[in-house]
């Protein structure tokens, strides 16, 4: 039936629940990110540790849209809580490219779900994107963070770094997907979440 | 009941309409947090920065309020003690110090955008602003899951440290799997009753829904929205290359 693939309340309140857990997960590693060793590995925790909420919001997706909605969503914090525009636009890529992905996946292929994860990952290289597009003018905005703190992330994030943390972003993405299948198999489906 | 009637209605409503809320948020997060605009936006930076530790005192949310000002008064008293401090500390100080006096506006912003907005309240405004469904629902969802999933965390994180699962305790390389978890499985199921709760009365129905909430800008509200454009006008005329003063 066509009414069938339109998205309705409970797939919409599906989205905050899932989008709530994955965003305060986000929220509790991104403060990490002011040690200057962690600025770069944010594009490593976050998709491994985020895999968990997202493969267990993968087994409520059934419809297309929701998972672009999420990621949306997700563009739409980030632009509350001060990381500019960028990521929305990062967001609405990789959303739609890993809503693509496990579409064809019929929207049960395992494997196209953590494909997904992985795509969907990449959104986040655009909280770096303000740092490469204007390298001078992010470091003279923080400069009361002090010497220290600027010559070590200058030190951690050449240039050449933006592509290494996109691929870091997906690779980790996957990573994460397993990972969160795993648990998945161990606790959610014990639970009847799953 | 509290929400029975017109008149309560009334005497609940907050001091601001919540689309003056995100829009200040908005503001906040672009200049504030994002640090557009440069020189000129400076001692306009310092009056926003201002604004929600404000609001709260009007609410009456003291205890937020204290929260929020002895954040901002250690992560200050951190960075101003820097230079006297030796390598590690040094370096703890500026982590705690600029983890605080950065997040500290969007933070106190955000709770107070929870605190003093009811979740029809939300979705009313939003309505308003002929916000499609898409949005609103999971954003409302979203507000009422926060203060929601600290709780849980909370309480998990007791439990579990009872067992000796802590970061640093014996067996710290377990917190993923006996915090997180359970701290999902608990938040997934509230939203379960939650949902259930928020469809049967109509949520996402195809009809729309009607709302006893009153919300409507009123003089205060006239007021910070016409800041918010003068911030916007400051920008773009900055932008422009005119000097203000």
């Amino acid at each position: 039936m066509k009414t069938d693939n339109k998205l309705k309340g409970r797939d919409l309140i599906n989205v905050g629940i899932y989008g709530a857990i994955y965003f305060v997960i986000l929220f509790a590693v991104a403060m990490l990110g002011m040690i200057p060793i962690f600025l770069p590995l944010l594009s490593v925790l976050v998709p491994i540790l985020g895999g968990i909420p997202f493969m267990l919001f993968l087994t409520k997706v059934k419809k297309p849209g929701m998972i672009f909605i999420f990621a949306m969503i997700m563009g739409i914090l980030m632009l509350l809580t001060g990381m500019g525009p960028w990521p929305l636009l990062t967001c609405a890529v990789a959303g739609l490219l890993a809503e693509l992905c496990f579409k064809s996946g019929a929207y049960k292929s395992a494997k196209k779900a953590v494909l997904s994860y992985g795509l969907f990952s990449m959104w986040i290289f655009g909280n770096y994107l303000p740092l490469f597009t204007d390298y001078e003018g992010y470091f003279a905005q923080r400069a009361d963070y002090g010497e220290a703190y600027i010559s070590a992330v200058q030190k951690l994030m050449p240039l050449w770094m933006a592509p290494v943390l996109l691929i870091a972003c997906f690779v980790c993405g996957i990573l994460g997907g397993l990972l969160g299948r795993a648990l998945l198999k161990k606790h959610f489906e014990k639970a009847g979440l799953a | 009941m509290a929400y029975s009637s017109e008149r309560s209605q009334e005497a609940r409503r907050g001091f601001l309409d919540p689309r003056t809320k995100l829009a200040l948020v908005l503001i906040l997060a672009l200049f504030v947090m994002g640090g557009l605009g440069g020189e000129a936006l400076r001692s306009i930076k310092t009056v926003l920065s201002a604004l929600p530790f404000a609001l709260l005192l009007v609410e009456r949310q003291g205890k937020r309020f204290l929260r929020g000002v002895l954040m901002l008064a250690v992560g200050y008293g951190l960075l101003f003690a820097l230079p006297y401090l030796p390598g590690v500390l040094n370096f703890i100080a500026l982590m705690c110090g600029g983890i605080l006096t950065r997040f500290v506006v969007t933070v106190v912003m955000g709770e107070y955008l929870i605190a003093s907005t009811s979740v029809s309240e939300f979705i009313s405004a939003m309505e308003r602003l002929h916000m499609p469904q898409a949005v609103t629902i999971p954003m409302s969802v979203m507000f009422r899951l926060f203060p929601t999933i600290g709780a849980e965390w909370r309480s998990i994180r007791r439990a579990m440290r009872m067992r000796g699962i802590h970061l640093g305790g014996a067996k710290g390389t377990q917190v993923l799997e006996y915090q997180l978890v359970p701290m999902m499985t608990s938040t997934v199921r509230i939203g379960e009753e939650l949902s259930a709760s928020a469809l049967t009365r109509g949520l996402g129905g195809p009809v729309r829904r009607t709302n006893i909430c009153r919300i409507g800008f009123r003089a205060q509200d006239c007021v910070l929205l016409a800041g918010c454009l003068f911030v916007i006008a400051v920008w773009i005329l900055e932008i422009c290359g005119v000097a203000l003063w």
